[in-house]
């Protein structure tokens, strides 16, 4: 096991050859037809928030799934065990060191560029976690599609950086700190952090960070504080230098919200504060790029521009590292995705046969059943088996593959993007109504008049919806062009009209504790979606129970093709 | 009666000003509840929705009124976390927490005044030396490390108690086996509480009672030829008792504002967690809501302590 872990762990560092447990073959288009479940009958999503009592579970059978691991004392511990297969990939996971621009000193590009030289991301990752992350060169996390190795490196080290600033004019002052060319001594920077007893690793990392800048000449501390105080400040833009790490996404678009100028604003991403024409009018170009390859083209120009200016200094991406206990088989495992992933929930069946539950770990309390309202990846873990969208994500590439849509078209029109998807055949809900493209056009209309603030941005530009019944098909028109809008609209839940629209309240609506209709014998809630698995009961902060839905588009006798019809697909 | 209801009208003053603070104190304290969001597909114009459907963006004045309305009708509106009404979210969680911190305080309470007697009453033994060593090490040990041996042994090596939770999964049918597999659930982490804070209260009463039984009143009780129980538990121990009682009774509110640690390592649906979410993410309805009832709470214990003070101690009741 440990053998195999580590052949995993050297994959993912060469970025080659794809370690894979599951049916897909490596380097083909994705097929979902090739998957056919859910096997199990019955689901049980445990919660259990210690992570020492998930690893004594996982050994004694409680658990079958425990995902985000991150203690590197606790891999080694379940690669040891020889009896859990573990799975590794790269994530979009990113940390970074934010600068505030605005002020002085770190308004000086050039003192910004000299403080990305002191910075031994390498060594840094290797010491604080064992190797268990990936050092980050760029402004998105390599495993996005839109990554962009070719940016600007400056030449690394401290006499490289004093190099450059004394290229540039700036002297050291006989107590060794920076003074500028216009002869202004270089300030305290404060590098505000959580405190080590809440992020052990990120204090230490501002702590490096400090030091390094130390050794440029700039006088430079960590600052832990508690995490809420430090946003606070941060969202006031009353700091120098901090700390962050975002989850992102596989759309680049994320690079508008932190660097473009219009989102220096309250509650806007752009921490840093940086604000220049030439990156607002690429990241303009990429928020609205008519397709794929201008997406392309403006994320990697983008990177480039980030990679002179650096307004934030890339630290390192973690890996997920999930494990499954070794007595099930289908466990589905890319380079990209771990193997706590739908495409194993439903193909996943016992080595020995028959029937079992299969024990699914969620780490921290469900908050919400809403999915209206729900926000965090907990309540989502467990919604994303109910709930369905019109396309979804291959595993190895991240490009788009027809889910509950069999094929889409994107165009645009007079300025306006338009999406057409075509519904495969024979679709239904769980609780066996059919499930049609009218269903997806008042699912975005319902969040759309509601504006539904955890969906506002994927439709607040929706400017028509329609639908034919006959041809299947759900065409939707924007209000101007963007790539992204595929996205947000194909990859939006559909929930069921004949259940939305006896929603009076969606902010208070409480699917679970609404009765709908029974199904095989059992009652069935609110909480009615197209996924792989029906939802049947919930214990707050104990477990959700969940049974096989049998009308699932790539269950065994749904009466569904999931083999994809000519899809045709404007890039 | 004239001196309680004194009291009783402090007591309506205090809660006023605990309901205003909990008020003002959420929201001058850094951040809220949009700030902790910390998501770039979350754009500042979503942000402005959320905060309506909050009601975030209507004047303090007018929030304040809302605020006071809700809490002393005691509806305390919709969670920010949840969206479900925190009377539902404080309901699903406390009785577990009252269920688990209740009989832990109780036991070791008892457990610790029982052994602090026996303590003081030997002193220079064997005995009394394994109290203090147990009780300064029952005092001083981290409790998630105390937890996670306990759970180790127990639920792992010898697998007599569950890993987890407070329910089997699947849970067992029939009330009874429903009611003795959440018993069964509850033991370990009751033991650990026990264990973990028997000790406080044994090196106290110890402490106190080795005091006690030097006073004059004591040795006099002795030279009247009362047996030793009724010198030590009628005599010395009573005059302890006040103390004792004021500890146990102000201790009575953390009963219900849960234990993290151990809601943590036992994965409990408890109260402290809740409370500490609430607080983190600024869920002003719900945290808002909690210490208003732990308030509540507190001064209700503190009447009831200067109740019983009046039964227990001859004293009060003449200065009185």
């Amino acid at each position: 096991m440990a053998r195999r872990f580590g052949v995993l762990f050297v994959c993912v560092f060469l970025w080659g050859a794809v370690p894979s447990w599951g049916a897909a073959p490596v380097g083909a288009s994705f097929d979902v037809s090739v998957f056919e479940g859910p096997k199990m009958e019955e689901l049980y999503y445990v919660i259990m928030r210690d992570m020492d009592a998930q690893l004594l579970a996982m050994s004694t059978g409680g658990l079958d799934v425990v995902w985000d691991l991150y203690r590197p004392a606790d891999v080694e511990r379940l690669a040891r065990s020889g009896k859990v297969e573990l799975s590794l990939a790269s994530s979009f996971h990113g940390f970074f060191v934010t600068f505030n621009v605005r002020k002085f000193p770190w308004d000086q590009t050039v003192l910004r560029q000299a403080a990305s030289q002191v910075v031994e991301r390498v060594r840094w990752t290797r010491d604080l976690f064992s190797g268990y992350c990936e050092p980050l060169a760029s402004f998105l996390p390599q495993v996005s599609p839109y990554y962009e190795p070719n940016v600007t490196a400056f030449p690394p080290g401290a006499e490289a950086a004093r190099k450059r600033l004394a290229g540039a004019g700036w002297t050291w002052n006989r107590s060794g700190w920076l003074v500028t060319p216009d002869g202004r001594e270089v300030p305290l920077t404060k590098i505000f952090c959580p405190p080590s007893t809440v992020a052990a690793t990120t204090t230490e990392m501002a702590q490096l960070m400090a030091e390094a800048l130390i050794s440029i000449g700039v006088p430079a501390e960590a600052e832990p504080m508690d995490f809420q105080t430090m946003l606070a400040r941060v969202d006031a833009r009353d700091f120098d230098a901090c700390t962050n790490a975002w989850s992102m996404t596989r759309d680049p678009d994320n690079l508008y919200a932190f660097y473009h100028s219009s989102m220096d604003v309250e509650g806007g991403y752009n921490l840093s504060g940086i604000a220049d024409p030439a990156l607002d009018a690429v990241l303009c170009e990429l928020r609205y790029a008519p397709g794929e390859a201008a997406a392309r083209e403006a994320a990697s120009r983008a990177q480039k521009i980030l990679s002179e200016l650096m307004p934030v200094i890339p630290i390192y991406s973690r890996y997920s590292i999930s494990a499954v206990r070794e007595d099930w088989d289908g466990v589905f495992a890319t380079d990209r995705t771990t193997a706590d992933n739908l495409l194993t929930l439903i193909s996943m069946n016992p080595k020995e046969g028959g029937q079992r539950p299969i024990y699914w770990n969620i780490p921290e309390e469900i908050r919400t059943m809403n999915p209206l309202v729900s926000s965090t990846a907990y309540d989502w873990t467990v919604l994303s088996t109910i709930y369905d969208s019109l396309i979804s994500v291959d595993p190895h590439t991240f490009e788009d593959i027809p889910w509950l849509a069999e094929s889409w078209r994107i165009g645009t029109e007079e300025g306006r993007t338009v999406l057409t998807f075509t519904l495969r055949r024979g679709l239904k809900w769980q609780d066996g109504r059919p499930l049609t493209a009218e269903d997806a056009a008042f699912t975005l209309r319902f969040i759309k008049d509601n504006n539904v603030p955890r969906f506002y941005d994927s439709v607040k530009d929706i400017e028509a919806i329609e639908t034919d019944a006959e041809k299947r098909t759900l065409r939707v028109v924007m209000a101007n062009t963007s790539y992204w809008h595929l996205h947000n609209i194909g990859g939006m839940i559909l929930l069921p009209k004949h259940i939305l629209e006896n929603v009076l309240d969606w902010r208070a609506w409480q699917p679970t504790n609404r009765p709908h209709q029974a199904l095989d014998g059992e009652a069935l809630s609110e909480l009615i979606g197209s996924g792989p698995f029906t939802f049947r009961e919930s214990r707050t902060g104990e477990y959700v129970r969940m049974t096989r839905n049998a009308h699932y588009f790539l269950a065994s006798g749904s009466g569904v093709n999931a083999r994809t019809a000519d899809t045709e697909m404007a890039r | 009666m004239t001196s309680f209801f004194r009291r009783l009208c402090g007591s309506a003053a205090v809660l006023a000003v605990v309901l205003a603070l909990n008020f003002f104190l959420f929201r001058v304290m850094p951040g809220d509840p949009l700030t902790a969001i910390m998501d770039p597909r979350f754009s500042p114009e979503a942000k402005q929705q959320l905060a309506a459907q909050w009601g975030l963006n209507r004047p303090m004045s007018e929030q304040f009124a809302v605020y006071i309305k809700e809490m002393l009708s005691f509806r305390f509106g919709l969670s920010m976390m949840t969206g479900q009404p925190v009377w539902d979210e404080l309901k699903n969680r406390v009785p577990n927490t009252v269920a688990l911190l209740l009989p832990a305080l109780i036991l070791s309470a008892a457990l610790g005044v029982w052994l602090g007697v026996k303590a003081a009453l030997a002193r220079g033994s064997k005995a009394e030396r394994l109290v203090l060593v147990s009780g300064a090490i029952s005092f001083s040990f981290p409790s998630f490390f105390v937890q996670l041996l306990l759970l180790l042994c127990f639920a792992y090596a010898w697998p007599v108690f569950p890993l987890r939770g407070t329910t089997s999964i699947p849970p067992p049918e029939g009330l009874i086996t429903a009611f003795l597999d959440y018993l069964w659930h509850l033991t370990l982490p009751l033991l650990s509480l026990v264990l973990l804070s028997f000790g406080g209260w044994a090196l106290y009463v110890r402490n106190m009672m080795v005091k006690t039984l030097g006073e004059d009143y004591v040795l006099m009780a002795r030279a009247r030829g009362l047996s030793r129980r009724r010198v030590v538990w009628n005599h010395a121990f009573r005059s302890i008792l006040p103390p004792v009682l004021t500890i146990f009774l102000l201790s009575l509110p953390g009963v219900v504002s849960g234990a993290v640690i151990t809601e943590t390592v036992f994965s409990l649906n408890g109260a402290g967690r809740f409370l500490l979410e609430a607080t983190n993410s600024h869920d002003y309805p719900s945290a808002g809501a909690a210490f208003f009832l732990l308030a509540l709470l507190t001064v209700a214990c503190n009447l009831l302590a200067d109740l019983i003070y009046v039964l227990v101690d001859p004293r009060v009741r003449r200065v009185r």
